[in-house]
């Protein structure tokens, strides 16, 4: 059994047009899955509602054996499946710590906690040098760093990241890539969103094409990234252009 | 000179009173961008329950605060479940928002001034009428009590924001609503408590309205534009922002009253209003908010 099946999903805002029209995802336990497609595919959709924020108009959403197409996103994550969006998902106002503490919201023990903060201070020093900086005086990379360590602090089954490179500097999506790495390594199932398609298959197990709201090719990266048909329409025939600078 | 240590003495005073009044009303919008137009009535409906006790039962005005609070608390919740918490992530929410406060509070002006009538009251405890002196300087007893009690709840609701659970839930919340909803918070029910707290204080707010100035229910108009005036000019949402604004209003305001006479005195709120939006809209504490 597949830790997490999306079969036949539509789904769309409010009462507009259908943007998701029939998904079909399977993801297995401990991979990580790499989601591609052009802008206005459907990507982000899918992810908002897989998490809850969305609700399906139609067809499945099963993690582990269980329907959750009607859970709130509170009662999704308590399932074990956390998104870290594209917009910024900080607190600005609060600080580094009291974000990490958020991101441990679930947490029942305070301990546990605070140890897995610790944890994850020791691996990014920088944030625990400005633990008592409010979040909002940071910089982009650095946020992006805050939003995805927090992830750590709960330690979901299932993490989701949609586009967690956008608008950094190469050097920085570097430290990004670093990251999904050792969520990877933690035993942690990743789906990640990138639209630097190459890159992201490159660094993942399983690939799935969305496009015009439907999976339209699902199978291991490699395969994906060696196909043609897909390179021609999806990847770019030659190497990927350097993503245009942005800030730090 | 003398005189205007005496003015300040008395603005402060003031300042604190306002401050609770003004935070329950700042944390309801930090929280759900509602406008809470409401929120003076209920400061009033909790009046007449403190003025009652004194009136019959001659309980301190003082001592029915944590009645006023647990009451209204429930009486805000109620208030939200039935009227305003359908539609909360619909647009256009804040704008309705005004609306339905609005009515919500002609309803309860209504109700009250139909079962209780319109007169002027004020209980009048014993220490109504005393005074405490500083040298040379006095503050009367009834303001200075309620200034501490002010900043005592005020002091209670800031440790409760910093330091537990449900705090971390709301202050998250008020600072992004979505990334709070995908780190776990109920922001449906924490805005309800959030609502239920407001009005709480509102209760307790009411408590010291009661033996501080006459009140009676079509009074509550004024108060509107004095309590959006602190909370606009220190920021809406923000608790310190409440809190700083109602110091700085109520000491300009109690200057003015003493040169100008006391009629002059609630123009500095509307004129403040008037200015602090032409000129920082997002207050002094204030994030600044997306065009609605």
């Amino acid at each position: 059994m597949s830790l997490l099946e999306v079969r036949d999903l539509v789904a769309g805002y409010g009462s507009g047009p259908s943007i998701l029209k029939g998904v079909n995802l399977t993801v297995e336990s401990g991979q990580v899955q790499c989601i591609i497609g052009p802008n206005g595919a459907g990507k982000s959709t899918l992810l908002k509602t897989i998490v809850g924020l969305l609700t399906p108009r139609e067809g499945k959403i099963i993690f582990k054996g269980q329907e959750i197409q009607r859970l709130r996103p509170d009662q999704v994550l308590q399932e074990g499946i956390c998104l870290v969006p594209q917009e910024r998902a900080l607190f600005p106002n609060m600080t580094v710590r009291e974000n990490l503490r958020m991101g441990g919201y679930m947490l029942r023990d305070r301990r546990l906690m605070e140890q897995r903060i610790e944890a994850i201070f020791d691996r990014f020093p920088m944030l625990r040098e400005r633990s008592h900086q409010k979040a909002g005086t940071l910089s982009g990379g650095q946020q992006q760093m805050l939003t995805m360590g927090r992830t750590l602090v709960l330690k979901p089954a299932v993490v989701m990241l949609d586009e967690p490179s956008l608008g950094l500097a190469p050097i920085i999506v570097e430290r990004i890539f670093d990251i999904v790495r050792l969520f990877a390594e933690s035993g942690l199932t990743v789906i990640l969103v990138e639209q630097n398609a190459r890159k992201g298959l490159e660094f993942s197990d399983w690939g799935c094409v969305l496009d015009l709201g439907k999976t339209m090719f699902d199978g291991p990266a490699d395969s994906i990234l060696s196909d043609s048909r897909i390179q021609e329409l999806y990847l770019g025939k030659s190497k990927p252009t350097p993503a245009p600078e942005t800030q730090a | 000179m003398s005189e205007l240590i005496q003015i300040l003495l008395l603005g402060l005073a003031l300042g604190g009173v306002f401050a609770l009044m003004a935070s329950g009303l700042t944390l309801v919008f930090g929280v759900m961008r509602i406008v809470n137009l409401a929120h003076p009535i209920f400061i009033i409906m909790a009046a007449f329950i403190s003025y009652w006790a004194f009136t019959l039962y001659q309980i301190d005005p003082l001592l029915t605060i944590p009645v006023n609070m647990v009451v209204m608390f429930f009486v805000g919740i109620a208030v939200y479940k039935t009227v305003l918490a359908r539609g909360v992530d619909k647009p256009g929410y804040v704008t309705i928002t005004v609306l339905i406060t609005f009515a919500v509070a002609l309803t309860l002006d209504g109700l009250l001034g139909y079962f209780f009538s319109n007169n002027q009251r004020v209980a009048s405890p014993a220490y109504a009428t005393e005074a405490i002196f500083i040298g040379s300087f006095f503050i009367p007893k009834a303001q200075f009590y309620a200034a501490m009690v002010s900043l005592g709840l005020i002091g209670l609701v800031w440790a409760f924001l910093k330091f537990t659970r449900v705090g971390y839930a709301i202050r998250a919340t008020t600072q992004n609503r979505s990334a709070a909803q995908l780190l776990g918070v109920n922001v449906g029910q924490i805005s309800t408590f959030t609502f239920g707290l407001g009005i709480a204080l509102a209760g307790a707010s009411g408590a010291l309205m009661s033996f501080l100035f006459s009140f009676f229910p079509a009074k509550h108009w004024e108060w509107i534009a004095i309590l959006m005036s602190l909370i606009v000019l220190g920021g809406m949402g923000s608790l310190l922002g409440a809190v700083v604004g109602a110091f700085l209003l109520a000491v300009v305001s109690a200057y003015v009253s003493s040169f100008f006479g006391p009629t002059w005195s609630p123009i500095t709120f509307y004129l403040a209003l008037f200015l602090i939006l032409l000129i920082r809209p997002e207050g002094l504490f204030g994030e600044k908010q997306e065009a609605l």
